[in-house]
């Protein structure tokens, strides 16, 4: 069987400095896994790749048989079903509700209907009580939970989870790290970029790591 | 001299709906709305690609759009009279001398303030707004106005300052518009001439109008921006 | 307080002005608009240096800036409104100077059909049948006045949307209007001639005895304001009725054409 995303030979750089030297990774369907390496080695740029935020400066990318320069442009299609989520997500000055529903309705949905899974997605996240008030108004935890709320209501086929417990600790923390470990089980197939050892820990993943411009598979 | 009494003399014609008196702030009011109404759905999307795309001249284009933040309305005025006069390239459809005229001039004076405006706004909106739209599935289109109502105060802003801008400028509505009663006199020409005539009542009525228009405005726009939530 | 501040800056400001030697005149825009004050004034100030600052609005205006002493000599044409001027006591030694005539100019096409008729009420009464764009001047001039005059003796309220454009601005504009919109307007022949290159409106109605237009000179009364410029205004009158501004008058041409008649008795 043939893996549902593949990048080969990326090559990034910045200027000068070279980011990725041919790097290459390959995702199989329904696994979960877990990008480790220092800061600075690229992680978040290597998601922005994958999820077409950034491109590459040569390379390609596989995606359910389907190829695309990692130069771009990206797909358009696959972004209905590889989702990205920022490391501090933004989440619209709307109302909650209206956040979670922002990808459904994109995606051409009949408004009851996007609030039923809204309501329900929200109720995951643990925020059913807090959908009135004003996002920004939320604390950290609390915008992160709705992040990843907003992100599985979609039901993606490949999610990708940019260091979704950074700057947060204890009762928050702990919250975002149920939903993790509950997305990993739930999910079609997760990439999550970290540094966090209980996220790393977790049996269930396969660790990458960036090193020397590369991309491998660690034990 | 004496200010009191040309005082109450401008209240009593507000307040008595002096027909005159209001179709004056009707056309200012009309003119200025219009002009930019008709802009606002070419410079908004126009401010956001110049903000967000980069393109040869894009640089140049800013400053220049900065330069005319200020460029005299008088000017624009003349420039547009010599082109809409009847010995003018456009003397045939002739304009001049009608609120078509006025209108086309309030949109020349506003098109770099909203250009302007919208450039910053979406330059300073957080990029994270228009990538989430994009990982949620929006398409660029739908992306772009995601950013835009996400920083509309700012855009709002432009709109408020230019509406200021041309509600209030005499030079070019005057020179374009020619004053004519009951068709281009509007509330900056009338008060300029009125005022030479000797007709103060008339003038501190309108002059009046025209504060409460342009500070009102302003404030409901501070007031929007409270509403707004700023973090 | 703010009264008294304003009183010392008029004393100063009328102080410099006295002795920088200068008359300031409240005028009409025909007499700019034609160079013939920027002709007249220059010999005015070889003879006398005395130099005079003009403002040119409208007589209603001109008058009215005289009344509050913010002008020491009024040059105008409104013979009605001059008399009741001085009959209130705002002005004083008013002397003809000069006259011209008024016309109803028009665009060639004539499409009130008015071009040759000498009654300028019968002609008036026609553009407004066929509905024709009429520019009046709105600001109260002499010029607006003798045109109400004119629709008063048409028995026609001037009124008419669409077609009666009062623009509240001087004889220039008021022509280049009338240029604009194919229509017509009451001119004074010296702005009309002065006008001739910038627009193609052509002479429909002249000669009525009620197209005279006299112009006459006003000092204002000193001894309603005392800080003016009287002997300066003096001066300026006795000049522009004497041999030699007559004289001047007289040489003033546009185009070849003389502009404006002596009148002086």
């Amino acid at each position: 069987m043939s893996p549902l995303f593949k990048a080969e030979g990326i090559v990034k750089r910045f200027g000068e400095r070279v980011l990725f030297d041919a790097a290459s990774l390959e995702l199989e369907t329904g696994n979960g896994y877990v990008l480790v390496g220092p800061n600075g080695s690229g992680k978040t740029t290597l998601l922005r790749v994958l999820a077409g935020l950034d491109s590459a400066q040569e390379g390609k990318l596989v995606y359910r048989a389907r190829e695309a320069a990692a130069a771009g442009p990206y797909p358009e299609p696959w972004r209905r079903e590889i989702v990205y989520a920022h490391q501090q997500p933004y989440l619209f000055r709307t109302s909650l509700a209206d956040n979670v529903e922002y990808g459904l309705a994109r995606r051409g949905m009949a408004r009851e209907r996007r609030a039923a899974l809204a309501a329900e997605a929200l109720a995951w996240a643990g925020l059913a009580a807090r959908h009135g008030v004003p996002p920004h108004r939320l604390s950290g935890g609390e915008k992160q939970r709705a992040a990843l709320a907003r992100a599985k209501v979609l039901n993606p086929v490949l999610l990708l989870l940019d260091e979704p417990t950074a700057n947060l600790d204890g009762e928050a923390r702990a919250q975002v790290l149920e939903l993790v470990r509950a997305l990993i089980t739930e999910s079609h197939t997760v990439l999550i970029a970290t540094h966090d050892p209980e996220i790393i820990r977790l049996a269930i993943l396969t660790r990458l790591r960036v090193s020397a411009q590369r991309i491998e598979v660690a034990e | 001299m004496d200010l009191l009494e040309p005082t109450r003399q401008a209240f009593a014609l507000l307040f008595s709906g002096d027909r005159e008196l209001w179709g004056i702030i009707w056309l200012s009011l009309w003119v200025s709305v219009a002009a930019l109404a008709l802009l606002a759905p070419l410079c908004v999307p126009l401010g956001f690609v110049v903000a967000r795309i980069h393109f040869p001249g894009r640089r140049a284009l800013v400053v220049a759009m900065q330069g005319f933040l200020s460029f005299p309305t008088v000017v624009v005025g003349l420039v547009l009279y010599l082109v809409l006069s009847r010995r003018g390239p456009l003397g045939a459809f002739e304009l001049l001398f009608t609120p078509a005229a006025i209108l086309i001039g309030y949109m020349v004076i506003a098109l770099p303030i909203l250009m302007v405006f919208t450039v910053a706004a979406v330059q300073g909106a957080d990029s994270r707004i228009y990538e989430t739209a994009r990982c949620l599935g929006a398409r660029p289109l739908r992306a772009m106005g995601t950013t835009l109502w996400e920083v509309r105060f700012a855009v709002t802003a432009g709109f408020v300052n230019a509406f200021g801008r041309v509600v209030s400028e005499v030079g070019c509505a005057l020179l374009v518009g020619g004053n004519i009663a009951g068709l281009t006199r509007n509330i900056p020409t009338a008060i300029a001439l009125e005022t030479s005539k000797g007709e103060f009542a008339y003038g501190i009525a309108l002059g009046f109008v025209l504060m409460v228009i342009a500070v009102g405005v302003n404030v409901a726009l501070a007031w929007l921006q409270g509403e707004g939530g700023l973090e | 307080m703010i009264k008294r501040i304003v009183f010392a800056l008029a004393t100063l400001l009328c102080a410099a002005t006295a002795q920088a030697q200068t008359v300031r005149m409240a005028t009409t825009t025909s007499t700019a608009n034609t160079g013939l004050l920027d002709y007249l004034l220059p010999k005015f100030r070889s003879r006398t240096g005395i130099t005079v600052q003009y403002v040119a609005v409208g007589t209603g205006a001109a008058l009215k800036i005289g009344e509050q002493g913010d002008a020491d000599v009024v040059l105008v044409h409104d013979r009605e409104s001059e008399e009741k001027f001085v009959a209130a006591g705002f002005g004083v030694k008013r002397r003809d100077v000069m006259y011209n005539d008024f016309v109803i100019v028009g665009a060639p096409a004539d499409p009130a059909q008015i071009r040759g008729m000498k009654d300028a009420a019968e002609a008036l009464k026609r553009i407004r049948a066929a509905g024709s764009a009429f520019v009046s001047r709105g600001d109260r001039s002499g010029t607006h006045l003798r045109e109400l005059q004119l629709w008063r003796a048409a028995g026609v309220e001037p009124r008419w949307e669409g077609y009666y454009l009062s623009i509240g601005q001087g004889m220039g504009t008021a022509l280049i209007m009338a240029y604009e919109k194919r229509g017509y307007t009451l001119t004074d022949r010296g702005t009309y001639l002065a006008y001739l290159k910038k627009t193609d409106l052509q002479i429909m109605v002249e000669g009525d005895s009620r197209l005279n237009n006299p112009y006459s000179v006003i000092a204002v009364n000193p001894s309603r304001h005392p800080s003016i410029n009287h002997a300066g205004a003096t001066r300026l009158i006795d000049w522009l009725t004497s041999d030699e501004g007559q004289r001047a008058i007289a040489g003033y041409k546009v185009g070849g054409a003389q502009l404006f008649f002596p009148s002086a008795k």
